[in-house]
This record gives C-alpha cells, structure tokens and sequence, in this order.
C-alpha cells in the first residue's frame, strides 16, 4: 500500500528540516505578541461557503458527519480562523494576535504534481486596520523569509485598485470576473480583446495597463498616468508609502509592486502581497488584508494576515541538503540480567549530552555486529564484568 | 545566473519560435543542428530551449523547471492555465470548430448529442457556455471518424484549411475560437526575472 495521490510520506532530514521551519516561524510569531491557535481538520462545508471566498467546491474533500451534514478537511485556514474569531474571541478585547501551524488540504488535479496536503505556517492580525497594522504584518513576513533563504522577492499590490476601475464599468459581473481572470494571468492579447470592445474611457485604458504595472518604484509614476480618480489615487498613495516604509527594512530591490495582483480568493479588500524565491515555481508565501470577511461570521473587524507554504520553503532547503540518517555516537548493550542497569546508564549517558541507542540484541558479539553496520562508533556494555566500552 | 529556460512545442511552433529568436538576433544553430539532443543553448547561452511535447510544455512552465514556454492556445484551453500568458506570438493560426455531417442539421431533436473530440475539456466547456449538456468521448487519433462511424453527433477540433473535413464528408458548424502560439511564463519566474523576460517579450513583439 502506497500513500494517496497527493500526499506524501516525511523522512528524516526532510522532517527536521520542516520542523525548523515550523519551530523558527513559532518563534518569530511569539516573539511579536501573537499566540497560537489549533483548529479541527474537519470543518462544515460552510464556512467555505461564502460568496467571495473563492475556494472551488471540486478542490475540496468532502464527506458528511453522523446527521448528514457536509464537512470538508480544511482547505484554508483563514475562514476557520475568521469563525473561532466570531465564537470563542467574541468578547475579546482587539487587536487579537493569532498564529497557526497546520495542514490544508485541496483535492488537486491528478498528476499534476500539485501536493493535496500541505503544511502552512502564518499569522492573522485581528481588529486591526491602517498602515501600522500592514507593515507589522509583513516586516514579520520579510522576517520569516530572511530566516530561512536569502534570495527571495517579495511583491505587494491592493485589492482596491481592480475593484474601483472594473466597478466604474458598464459591464456585467461575469465579464468583469472574466477581466480580472485575463489580468490575474497577465494575457494582455486577451485582455485588450475583452476591453476594445466596450467604449472608450479613462478606465478602460488604466485596466489594460494594469498587468503591466508591476516592478520597482518607477511602477508608482507610471500608475499615475493612467489612475483617474481620486479614489484609486488614493488607494496608490497608501501602497507607494507601505512600499517606501517597507523599503526601509532593508529589503533594496526585493520588494516589487504588482498592481496586476488581483487573486480569486477575494476576501481581500486592501493591501495584498506574496513572496516568491528561486527554486519554486510559484508564490512562497501569501497573504493580505480582508477587512470585511469577519463580518460574514458576524463580527464585523478589519483584519490582515499570511500564510506561509512551509513545504515549498522545506524542498527550497533540502536542495542543499544531503538526505542522511543520524546515528547515534553510543550503542548500549545489557547483559542477560542487566538491563535496568543498561538503562540508567543510557539516561545518564543521555544527560551527558551524548546521543546513545538501546541495543536489543541478546549478545556483545551481535551489538558489535550491527555498531559496525550503522557506523556507531562505540558500544558500551553493562555486565558481570561491571562496565567496559568496545571502540568500533 | 543560469539561463533563461524556454519550452518550445515540438514541429513546426519550434521552428517559427526558432525564426523568430534569429530575427531578434540570437545564434539558433545549436538548434538548427540538433540531433536527438533535447535541451539545446542559444545566443551565447543566456537562453536555454527545451524540446517537448505541447502538453509537457505547460506542465514544465507551470512546475517552474521552464521560465517560458512556447505553446498553442488550444493546449492552453484543454490544459488550464496556472501561468502568465504574456504575448501573442500570432503564429501558428488556426481554429477549434464544431463541425459534423454535411447536410445534416447539427442541433436537431431534443436528445443530448455526443461529441467526439481530442479536447474533451474544450468541448465540455464550449456546450456549457451554451447551456446544453452534452456527451463527450475522448479520441485520440483521427476524430474525424466518429461521426463517420456513427459513433458521435460531431466533433470539436482544430481546423486549418477545412480539406480532411470534406473529403471526408464532415463540414464546419460553427467556429469555437481562434488559436495561435503563446508565449506563457512561470509565476515566479516572471516576478523574479522580470527584466529578462520583458526584454525578451518586448522584442519578440517586435519583429512578429
């Protein structure tokens, strides 16, 4: 029997690889205030459900409880955090600082090559809003991507922008998903097909320029030309002062501006951001600010968040990695009768700082045998004899 | 820094993509003098192309071992698109069309019609767009013999200059959309070597 397709089996180095990061994020999280949460694996079908949580039915797994009633294995973590937010926080005091370190899991395409189950690592900052919010939240994702690659790019964009162009077209909600899903790829042949035919505005030549409008600080003057109300000027404004506080971090030319980033899943309403290294083919590293989703959960607050895909980052690491098996320096052997005595010596061997392993075996002659095979370098046995160390 | 990876569609979208990179002014002749060799450099090795099939070209581009790739816009629409799709290379034109038994009137009766089709997601697709639930067998080869064989109502499938289609009795029905090679991105890739790439674009564009 093998493991579903999709999911896969952690050994070893992969194991302490993916627990650092997991360990390091924990860390990092802790350090700025924020605690951590465990939801269940199972939750209703509904809270998936919402409007614009932009989740496919077909990605997630689906079986029903004892009453019938439909649960799915959690394909995010933001609407379950969102839900405890509304039960179990609905008398807490705001901002609530939130960090989880759980699996999602997505019913992907076959043979895609695309993982089902994958472990994710990220905060939410709740009843929160404005600029000091947003930078707290990425400077702390900047911080988890400086400590685990150095080569990493990390792009932010808002939501708003889209929104306020595509809300000022004449044109019906399915044409205006079909613009942003021709911006989101960046098809600008398609894109311009879809536009040339409505009339004419300001709007439609600032929505054709939009995939383009990605890169470094001369994005913003560029953006100018084309933004035509105050509104989206503003909403440029805000981002061109998160990108210059951001700036400030350190980060040089590893933060970019993308005014094309205009994800499905739009619970965001505000800033957006993702990260990306060499090595993986897709975003590291994902997240934004969704003022209005608590509210579908009855608790209406502002809030911003990220979530980091700890998978990728582990395969980005084991790149460099030579996969081995660790063995232990110290094999301890018990003589017939002495095996409590084996044992204290382990526990104190242990204590001592070494890495010691029990030997089953029912003489010195085979303890020797298999410390020769797995490369420890001595046994030692308790005995008659008292103690003595074999050197290998 | 490694080179830059291109995905080209095997035949003949590798040989206008071959083309039009020499018009750009990059050397091809490691190309052009292939052999069996798969993974080929070009210019003076800031470029590297891969030779695989259309479908495989997506796959690599989308798993991000391929920064670009080089692919029909009907690979695309049966294959999904998890990738930028950023330039129009305009070669390779052709269609996808519904087309059937000439004479015959395609959409006659009330019984849910079967299609026949090496693009069963483009067939799906295209009847759903129109409201009508349809079956959809999977071909593999020379689809034109389903209708033949009274296997299917009609088929859905590229179509150049219609000529297999009426030898063969079949007519189109109607056109589905227009097709032509694309230039497609990784997501990453392009946010991490976006100057390149849009060099890259810019003069592809150009000399199309």
């Amino acid at each position: 029997m093998i493991t579903p397709e999709g999911t896969k089996d952690i050994l070893f180095e992969e194991c302490i690889q993916k627990r650092k990061i997991q360990q390091k994020a924990a860390e990092i999280f802790t350090a700025r205030g924020y605690n951590e949460v465990i939801t269940p694996g199972i939750e209703y079908y509904d809270v998936f459900d919402l409007e614009n949580a932009g989740i496919p039915q077909y990605e997630m797994y689906k079986t029903s409880d004892n009453k019938g009633r439909l649960v799915v294995f959690r394909p995010d973590l933001t609407l379950p955090i969102a839900r405890l937010t509304a039960t179990k926080l609905q008398n807490a005091k705001p901002p609530i600082r939130l960090f989880y370190n759980q699996n999602i899991y997505r019913n992907r395409k076959d043979m895609s090559g695309r993982s089902d189950e994958t472990a994710q690592a990220g905060v939410e900052l709740i009843g929160a809003k404005g600029l000091k919010a947003d930078i707290e939240v990425i400077s702390m994702a900047v911080t988890l991507l400086s400590s685990c690659v150095d080569n990493f790019r990390i792009e932010i964009g808002h939501a708003a922008v889209f929104k306020l162009l595509a809300d000022k077209l004449p044109v019906s909600e399915d044409i205006k998903e079909e613009i942003r899903s021709v911006i989101e790829s960046k098809n600008y042949a398609a894109l311009g097909e879809i536009l040339d035919e409505l009339e004419p505005s300001s709007y439609v030549t600032a929505l054709k320029r939009l995939p383009r409008l990605f890169g470094g600080e001369e994005t913003f003057e560029e953006a100018a030309k084309y933004m035509p109300d105050d509104d989206v000027k503003e909403v440029l404004d805000y981002l061109e002062k998160l990108y210059n506080s951001l700036r400030k971090l350190g980060l040089g030319d590893r933060i970019m501006v993308d005014l094309g980033l205009v994800q499905r899943n739009d619970y965001y309403t505000g800033v957006v951001f993702s990260a990306y290294a060499y090595g993986h083919g897709d975003a590291l590293l994902q997240g934004g600010r969704y003022d209005n989703l608590l509210q579908e959960f009855n608790a209406p607050m502002p809030a911003v968040g990220f979530g980091l895909d700890v998978d990728a980052m582990t395969s980005i690491m084991m790149a460099d990695i030579k996969p081995l098996i660790r063995v232990p320096e110290i094999l301890v052997h018990a003589d017939e009768d002495y095996e409590v005595e084996a044992q204290i010596k382990l526990n104190d061997l242990i204590s001592q700082g070494y890495k010691a392993e029990s030997s089953v075996f029912d003489t010195r002659e085979e303890a020797e045998a298999y410390a020769k095979e797995k490369g420890i370098r001595q046994v030692v046995y308790v005995g008659k004899d008292s103690e003595g160390v074999i050197r290998i | 820094m490694k080179p830059l990876r291109i995905a080209l569609t095997k035949g003949r979208l590798e040989k206008d993509t071959i083309e039009a990179l020499e018009k750009i002014g990059l050397d091809c002749s490691a190309v052009r003098a292939k052999g069996r060799k798969l993974i080929l450099p070009v210019g003076n090795g800031e470029i590297e192309v891969v030779l695989s099939k259309a479908a495989d070209v997506i796959t690599y581009v989308e798993n991000g071992v391929c920064d670009l790739g080089v692919v029909g816009k009907d690979t695309i629409m049966e294959n999904g698109s998890h990738f930028f799709e950023i330039l129009n290379l305009g070669f390779g034109r052709c269609n996808f069309a519904l087309a059937g038994k000439k004479g015959v009137d395609f959409y006659e009766g009330f019984g849910t019609k079967t299609i026949a089709s090496k693009y069963p997601n483009v067939a799906r697709k295209y009847f759903e767009s129109r409201g009508m639930d349809i079956r959809v067998i999977k071909i593999e080869g020379s689809v034109e013999l389903a209708p033949l064989l009274g296997l299917s109502d009609g088929i859905v499938d590229i179509v150049e200059t219609g000529t297999t289609l009426k030898e063969n009795g079949l007519e189109v029905k109607e056109y589905i959309s227009e097709i032509s090679a694309r230039l497609i991105a990784n997501s990453a890739s392009l946010k991490l070597r976006k100057k390149e790439i849009e060099d890259l674009a810019e003069k592809l564009e150009k000399v199309l």
